[in-house]
């Protein structure tokens, strides 16, 4: 088994105590700092480790923090957003019911890099446990004194306060995630400005995936060297990857970046379960493009899955069996996209509705042939214009669809009905 | 093919009136007797600023900015009058993607 960076010793199935966590060195990486290192020198080990944020959009950590600490409003906030609500990804939840004092000192040690008095947890509501989990760290972490007034006896102060995210897609991007804390509806924000600098009640917000605060403490512990010498330049450290049902042994594995999706799939979860072959595989959740089988042995990092014309996303790994209809798989992406769209920008609630009714009409046979070279013209003309991400999340599934698996939206439109019947 | 006038109901037109346009224009039609003319509602057009947007289809007739005022100079047009050329705002580039989006029949 490799060493993980996250998980030690594999994937841990139970909550780890506070007790527990300190006799493998947990909070050691916050007493260092608090005793060696200027928040400036958490800062710059971060930037130096070439942490990637591990929500989707794989930003530079140690980038974002800088904007925000080199902002002079005050004060800062730190955001942890836990609105996880991507399908198939239960990573975040994973990390804070059975790692929550990992999570909490990512949380302190951003909160001491960026200069923040006060740090926001905010938890996917139907996330019962992991709520229960971290608060139950949160109480046990104060009795140690690592967190409220006067840290380890240094001159930092903090307070953790907690707010519940609502249950839905949207809600979880970063900016709907600031809406909700400010007691108002989860819809993004128009950007610029950015968070970093115009943030949470205006002041400048460092907000970061549960993943990503994660890395923070064993950086800081042992080094951004040490942790360059895990995964690729351009992806250093590693990953949590999620496999669904579709495998033998569904679940989540941590591996270094740069790990060939062909070792994912096969040694970690089995293989395709029950299909002789694999027709298309989705390595970035839904709004990533689809790979034909033959890319099997891409690895997983950013510059390769790009390279490769996908995306890694936030790690969740879908496999489609050779008897799967991808006219069938893309209507169920563009209408989960077409639901999820929160409704705020005519042009996202356009693109969305438009993509799901021209693929129901490619599934039932309506329309000829034509109607295929419309989709490009569709998500051409709205790219770039919502206030978030979501309006370009369509795209890539769809496009790449069409491009691989043509002759299986040609016979819908011929036929009405799937090729395998 | 019954000709079809496609009225705009995404979130832009709807503030701007378009869900009472759309009312008035099936009560008129329905009054004046034009059986070969139905209006529908459409999920956008993709010209937000300058709604409410309507669509006349075959004919390939677009109106933006329309107002419950300009509704009998537009049923005037369907019974086979003039165009109404002061709501003909929309660049061409945008009426060709919806144009071949209509042709391709997505309704």
């Amino acid at each position: 088994m490799l060493e993980g960076v996250l998980f030690p010793r594999g994937v841990v199935e139970e909550r780890e105590s506070l007790n527990e966590y300190r006799a493998r060195g947990g909070y050691g990486a916050l007493e260092k700092a608090l005793r060696e290192l200027s928040p400036n020198q958490v800062l710059r080990e971060v930037a130096d480790s070439g942490l990637r944020g591990r929500g989707g959009a794989g930003f530079p950590t140690g980038q974002k923090w800088a904007f925000t600490a080199e902002t002079s409003e005050q004060p800062h906030y730190v955001v942890l957003n836990g609105g996880e609500d991507e399908p198939g990804s239960k990573k975040d939840r994973l990390l804070m019911e059975n790692l929550p004092h990992l999570v909490i000192e990512g949380v302190i040690l951003a909160s001491y890099a960026a200069s923040a008095s006060k740090a926001f947890l905010y938890i996917n509501s139907a996330y019962q446990q992991a709520t229960k989990s971290m608060a139950d760290a949160l109480v046990e972490a104060k009795g140690a004194g690592y967190w409220g007034e006067r840290i380890l006896e240094r001159d930092f102060n903090l307070e953790i306060l907690f707010t519940p995210a609502p249950p839905n897609y949207v809600a979880g991007e970063d900016t709907a995630a600031l809406e909700v804390i400010e007691k108002k509806q989860p819809l993004p924000r128009q950007k610029p400005p950015y968070p970093a600098t115009v943030g949470l009640f205006g002041k400048p917000t460092v907000v970061n995936n549960v993943e990503t605060l994660a890395n923070v403490p064993p950086i800081v512990a042992r080094g951004a060297k040490w942790y360059r010498s895990i995964g690729t330049p351009g992806s250093p450290g590693t990953m949590i990857f999620s496999l669904g049902d579709e495998v033998s042994q569904p679940g989540i594995y941590e591996l270094p970046f740069g790990t060939p999706l062909r070792f994912l799939i096969e040694a970690c979860g089995g293989g395709i379960r029950g299909e002789s072959a694999i027709k298309a595989i989705l390595p970035g959740g839904p709004s990533s493009a689809f790979l034909p089988p033959d890319k099997m042995d891409v690895a997983l990092d950013h510059d390769s899955l790009r390279a490769a014309g996908s995306s890694i996303g936030c790690g969740v790994v879908r496999l489609i069996g050779e008897r799967a209809c991808m006219v069938e798989e893309t209507l169920r992406i563009a209408e989960f996209f077409a639901a999820e769209s929160c409704g705020q920008c005519p042009a996202c609630r356009m693109e969305t509705n438009m993509i799901a009714a021209m693929l129901k009409k490619v599934q039932q046979g309506q329309g000829g042939t034509p109607i295929l070279e419309q989709f490009r013209k569709v998500i051409e003309f709205n790219r770039g214009k919502g206030f978030c991400n979501l309006i370009h999340m369509p795209g890539p599934p769809v496009e790449s669809a069409l491009r691989l698996y043509r002759s299986d939206f040609e016979f819908h439109l011929a036929n009405g009905h799937c090729p395998q019947g | 093919m019954k000709r079809i006038c496609l009225v705009c109901q995404n979130v832009d037109c709807k503030n701007r009136g378009s869900e009472e346009i759309i009312r008035e224009l099936q009560q008129r039609v329905s009054e004046k007797g034009l059986n070969d003319l139905e209006v529908r509602p459409y999920m956008c057009f993709g010209a937000c600023q300058e709604g409410p947007n309507i669509v006349l289809y075959p004919e390939k007739s677009w109106y933006a900015g329309v107002k419950k005022e300009d509704l009998d100079e537009i049923l005037a047009h369907v019974a086979g009058g003039p165009e109404v050329k002061r709501l003909d705002t929309i660049d061409s580039s945008l009426k060709d993607l919806i144009y071949q989006l209509l042709d391709s029949g997505v309704f």
